[in-house]
């Protein structure tokens, strides 16, 4: 499991509004994408997907307040399948 | 570097840095515009850009717009000829018209320190100097709020979007705008009443191209350096 942590923002930014989930909970999500917005003054600022994976848990919703450090999501790392694949390929054959 | 659907490209510099002055432009083609740019500069291979154009008339607003906040509704919006459009970025509703500035800074953060807020103050400068400068202009930013006001007018707007802390978006200023589509939404959230500069001259005929002249120079002080590489 991968937490998605609110970054810091800036110096005196101690807090950030949720405002954009981009994929609900449940989604396939890529490493990189945008995956929740969040706002500060005049700002937005798009917080990409750690990993690629499943958005099992979303933390902070929309219109919350979080603190840089927050936990904002937890991600289930997609798993590597490549020795499961030979193992298969193994059965096929046997 | 030959960008699809603008047939005026003026390249005002191109090193590490470029300024592109496409003049008229709509809304629409000037966000596809600059998410094109932030992809590039996203992937390392981009230039970081200064985008100056001008907008037809048209009311844009961010996510957390409050419908209170328009005065009139969408279909009397349209039948004015103000185009409506949502916006991926901060602040509230504003309106884009001719006789304004619009810069739409696209930058890397990831080299100028990651402080959104910073940011916001830094485009707040390059204004305020602008109009300091050679217009003698009064030009200040109020503590707590964002953007530039002289006496007790706002004049210029700013709101940005940030993707892996490459910005978007950016900062319009009214030079000659025609401000009665100002009364139509509480621009900004109503941070208090609009002017346009030119309302503070006795010469209405501000020419909004010494105005940009002055705008582009400030914006370079501040943000690149003469062979166009980003001050550090």
């Amino acid at each position: 499991m991968i937490h998605v942590y609110l970054p810091d923002l800036g110096e005196n930014i101690t807090k950030a509004t949720i405002s954009y989930w981009y994929f609900e909970r449940g989604a396939a999500v890529t490493e990189g994408s945008d995956l929740v917005e969040v706002a500060t003054d005049k700002a937005t600022f798009n917080v990409p997907a750690p990993c690629s994976g499943t958005l099992v848990e979303i933390t902070a919703h929309e219109g919350d307040v979080a603190r840089p450090g927050d936990v904002l999501a937890t991600i289930e790392e997609d798993t590597v399948t490549d020795g499961d694949d030979d193992d298969r390929e193994i059965n096929a054959t046997g | 570097m030959k960008l699809p659907g603008l047939s005026e490209n003026r390249i005002l510099s191109y090193a590490a840095s470029r300024i592109l002055d496409v003049g008229p432009l709509d809304y629409e083609e000037a966000l596809a515009l600059q998410k094109k740019i932030v992809a590039e500069v996203i992937s390392g291979w981009g230039t970081e850009t200064l985008i100056i154009c001008e907008h037809p008339p048209v009311v844009t607003y961010g996510r957390r717009t409050l419908q209170e906040n328009f005065l009139v509704s969408f279909d009397e919006l349209r039948a004015l000829g103000i185009g409506v459009y949502p916006a991926d970025r901060g602040g509230d509703v504003t309106y884009h018209g001719p006789g304004q500035i619009v810069f739409y800074p696209i930058l890397d953060l990831r080299r100028r320190g990651r402080d959104l807020h910073f940011y916001l103050r830094q485009l707040e400068l390059c204004v305020i100097n602008a109009l300091r400068g050679r217009f003698g202009l009064n030009a200040y930013r109020k503590e707590g709020l964002t953007g530039v006001w002289v006496g007790p007018y706002k004049v210029a707007s700013i709101g940005i979007g940030v993707k892996n802390w490459v910005t978007y978006h950016g900062l319009a200023l009214n030079v000659a705008t025609d401000m009665a589509p100002f009364e139509t939404i509480r621009a900004c959230g109503g941070d208090g009443r609009m002017a346009a500069i030119a309302s503070f001259f006795r010469d209405e005929d501000l020419p909004v191209q010494e105005v940009k002249e002055c705008l582009v120079e400030s914006f370079r002080e501040i943000f690149f350096q003469t062979d166009g590489r980003p001050t550090p």
